[in-house]
């Protein structure tokens, strides 16, 4: 619903009052979006085209600008392995995505049924996502400390280790202990949203289907999963950003280590730029990263079959 | 028919209840007990428990200077979301020339995430001056993207009847907007609030980037950097974790069911 | 309209907890003189004078001396004004021995408080380091 910028006529009197009072309410209509155009202006657009710029450009501050043409493509592409390790790690931490998707499914279907405390069941479980990132990143770098964290003494007391173990420490373990405290994390939002998804299946679907003779597996797989879609595509979406945008529980949990084992795309940008004062380089990784970012964003998106990740945004 | 028996439903629930709380339980025992780096098995439940780390965290951490300087880039980022969003929101609720270019540059500064933009936003921060300032802190959180749709839904939501009448009754611009459109937009409004906050109140890498002096730091910014003081654990630490926790933990309790509803209609941040 | 507002599970908890830190500031206020009071004996249990009584800092990053008193006729010390909210206290006298090294926590900064247990002389006990010492791993 628009509402069409001129008033109904209601005189027969035309020309200049109206156009006045249409130039009125342009200008009323511009003056209201003004503070968010230039918010985002100043803080998503034009910074986008300053990287672009200063990814081909020498600068440090204080010192003019010289033209460095593909110079810093050149080392982040063929030079820097930490860069490629960095692209690696992300795509592997997008793993966590589907992983979370699928035990959040679970836990949906679970407290989709009309029991008795749904509601609190709901809460705790959602209970870890509005938490700040670095707090959760310090409860489980606690969580994984070597001599007195409960991983370590879990995996002594099962057995399954006969030392103190810091898997935050090795390298092959480092990655798939950031990603559990983001699991842990991000859970509770992705089952809300798939119990959205449930709760808008309509009833009959199901009621047909057993009358058919369908088990409840045929059930959930003909009807449950593919009316789900838009639920998971949203979340494996809102996943796949995570692994762009985990900056705090990184710095936090391990600062990229051991080694560059869990650095991400965006730690790496930040020590670029603000560690090591490099920030025309460190606008070249940010380049690079937005573009792989859109690409991915784009796959997923086609793969979604149509616009997914905007399920909620007004249309 | 037979009442069905959820008892294996309740069962699993409460293991993964369990489970999801098991890092926060641990974390608040320890602020109890303290560590103990030579006790293994470590204790499951609190041996001693008394509440002296809290009083240690307390005097030796600028807690409330933290807290108070969350509190105020919070207020002052909802305070900007709430105006600025609304009345982006309802200009969105009319057709004007230049419309959709307007939609576009909002959908693609979405598609651009924060993260992206470090480094010249710190640029810009500091040329205007702003680095270290309480504004500098909360300025790029003045507006979400997101949060701007969800009251153009809103708006576009409220019957034109209603609007139509009220402009007949001689109405201006701005009371329609107060009196009509704004009471039947609580929800939105209550998005807004929420989101707004939550953004602002764990943001943790724009506090990093433009924060210089301990007395600015906000309280993810305050809790990193006091990690790195201490090589060891110590129940003070987790004292202070505990007490950094406790306002989101408070506040998302006592207004969960709104909070849920926020968080799942503005699901990708802006 | 109001008493929605008032009855609001939100208003009430936070209410109270801003009642709740009114109250316990107005409180410490009256209660923040610092007397710290204890007596000192030896093993069979008989007040000591002149026992010297060392209070240092138990915080995260010293152990620096903080005051220093000696007991009266009866046995008793008595710290003001000390400044602080945990501490260490052992006492000394020559010729009869050392105290435990007794571990004071406080619920706020110059709480008045009384020791329950009096600190004990033993000849077998070592004194420990008095000047500034930096605390490494607690």
């Amino acid at each position: 619903m628009s509402e069409a910028i001129a008033a109904p006529v209601r005189t027969s009197r035309r020309g200049p009052m109206i156009q006045k009072r249409r130039h009125r309410q342009l200008l009323l209509i511009y003056t209201f979006l003004l503070p968010a155009l230039v918010i985002f202006g100043t803080y998503r657009l034009v910074p986008l085209g300053w990287n672009f710029v200063l990814s081909f450009q020498f600068w440090t501050p204080g010192k003019t600008s010289e033209f460095a043409g593909l110079f810093h493509y050149e080392e982040m592409l063929v030079y820097d392995d930490v860069f490629w390790q960095a692209l690696w790690n992300t795509l592997y931490y997008m793993i966590s995505a589907p992983i979370a998707v699928v035990i959040a499914i679970g836990l949906a279907l679970l407290v989709h049924q009309p029991i008795r405390g749904r509601e609190a069941y709901r809460t705790i479980i959602f209970l870890s996502y509005p938490l700040m990132a670095v707090a959760v990143g310090v409860i489980w770098q606690w969580l994984f400390n070597e001599e007195v964290g409960l991983i370590s003494y879990l995996l002594r007391l099962t057995g399954l280790s006969q030392e103190p173990v810091g898997l935050l420490e090795q390298t092959a373990t480092a990655m798939p202990a950031v990603m559990a405290a983001g699991i842990w994390q991000i859970l509770g939002f992705f089952m809300v949203i798939i119990l959205t998804g449930l709760q808008s299946i309509p009833e009959h679907l199901y009621e047909a289907a057993k009358i058919d003779g369908a088990n409840a597996f045929r059930r959930f797989y003909r009807i449950t999963l593919p009316l789900l879609r838009p639920s998971i595509f949203l979340c494996l979406i809102i996943g796949i950003i995570a692994s762009f945008t985990s900056f705090d529980l990184i710095f936090v949990m391990t600062n990229g280590g051991p080694g560059r084992a869990t650095e991400l795309l965006i730690t790496y940008v930040y020590k670029a730029a603000f560690t090591l004062t490099q920030f025309d380089y460190a606008a070249t990784l940010t380049v690079a990263m937005f573009i792989f970012f859109v690409a991915i964003a784009i796959i997923a998106n086609f793969v979604a079959g149509g616009e997914a990740g905007k399920v909620d945004i007004a249309n | 028919m037979k009442s069905k028996s959820y008892i294996g439903t309740h069962i699993t629930l409460i293991a993964v209840a369990f489970l999801m709380l098991v890092p926060i339980y641990w974390v608040v025992k320890t602020s109890l007990t303290g560590e103990n780096i030579f006790a293994y098995p470590p204790a499951m439940l609190p041996v001693d428990p008394h509440p002296f780390f809290y009083v240690d965290a307390w005097y030796f951490i600028p807690f409330s200077r933290f807290f108070l300087n969350s509190v105020i880039v919070a207020t002052m980022a909802i305070i900007a979301n709430l105006i600025i969003n609304a009345l982006a929101g309802y200009a969105l609720t009319k057709a004007f020339p230049g419309k959709r270019w307007v939609i576009l540059l909002l959908l693609s500064s979405m598609m651009i995430p924060f993260h992206a933009t470090i480094i010249p936003a710190y640029l810009i921060t500091r040329d205007l001056g702003l680095l270290n300032t309480h504004l500098g802190l909360a300025l790029p959180a003045f507006s979400h993207i997101v949060l701007i749709f969800v009251f153009k839904a809103s708006f576009d939501a409220i019957p034109p009847s209603l609007i139509d009448a009220a402009r007949i009754d001689g109405l201006s611009e701005w009371r329609i907007i107060y009196k009509i459109m704004l009471p039947l937009s609580l929800p939105a409004i209550a998005t807004n609030i929420i989101l707004s906050f939550i953004w602002s109140w764990n943001d943790f890498l724009w506090p990093l980037l433009i924060v210089r002096d301990v007395e600015m730091h906000t309280l993810p910014l305050g809790l990193s950097a006091f990690l790195s003081y201490f090589e060891s654990t110590t129940g003070s630490l987790y004292a202070f974790a505990v007490m950094v926790l406790a306002p989101g933990m408070l506040v998302f309790i006592l207004a969960q069911r709104q909070f849920v509803r926020s968080m799942t209609s503005g699901a990708t941040k802006g | 309209m109001l008493k929605t507002v008032l009855l609001n599970r939100a208003t009430i908890v936070l209410g109270t907890l801003a009642v709740a830190i009114i109250v316990w500031n107005i409180y410490i206020a009256g209660n923040d003189d610092g007397i710290l009071v204890g007596t000192v004996v030896d093993v069979s249990g008989q007040p000591v004078t002149d026992a010297k009584v060392v209070a240092s800092e138990l915080s995260l990053i010293s152990r620096n001396v903080i005051d220093i008193q000696t007991t009266d006729e009866t046995g008793q010390f008595r710290f003001d004004r000390h400044d602080h909210h945990a501490m260490v206290l052992q006492a000394t006298k020559d010729g009869v021995g050392n105290s435990r090294r007794v571990e004071v926590r406080l619920y706020y900064q110059n709480q008045n408080k009384t020791l329950s247990d009096a600190l004990v002389l033993d000849p077998d006990v070592k004194q420990g380091p008095l000047v500034s010492e930096q605390s490494g791993s607690n």
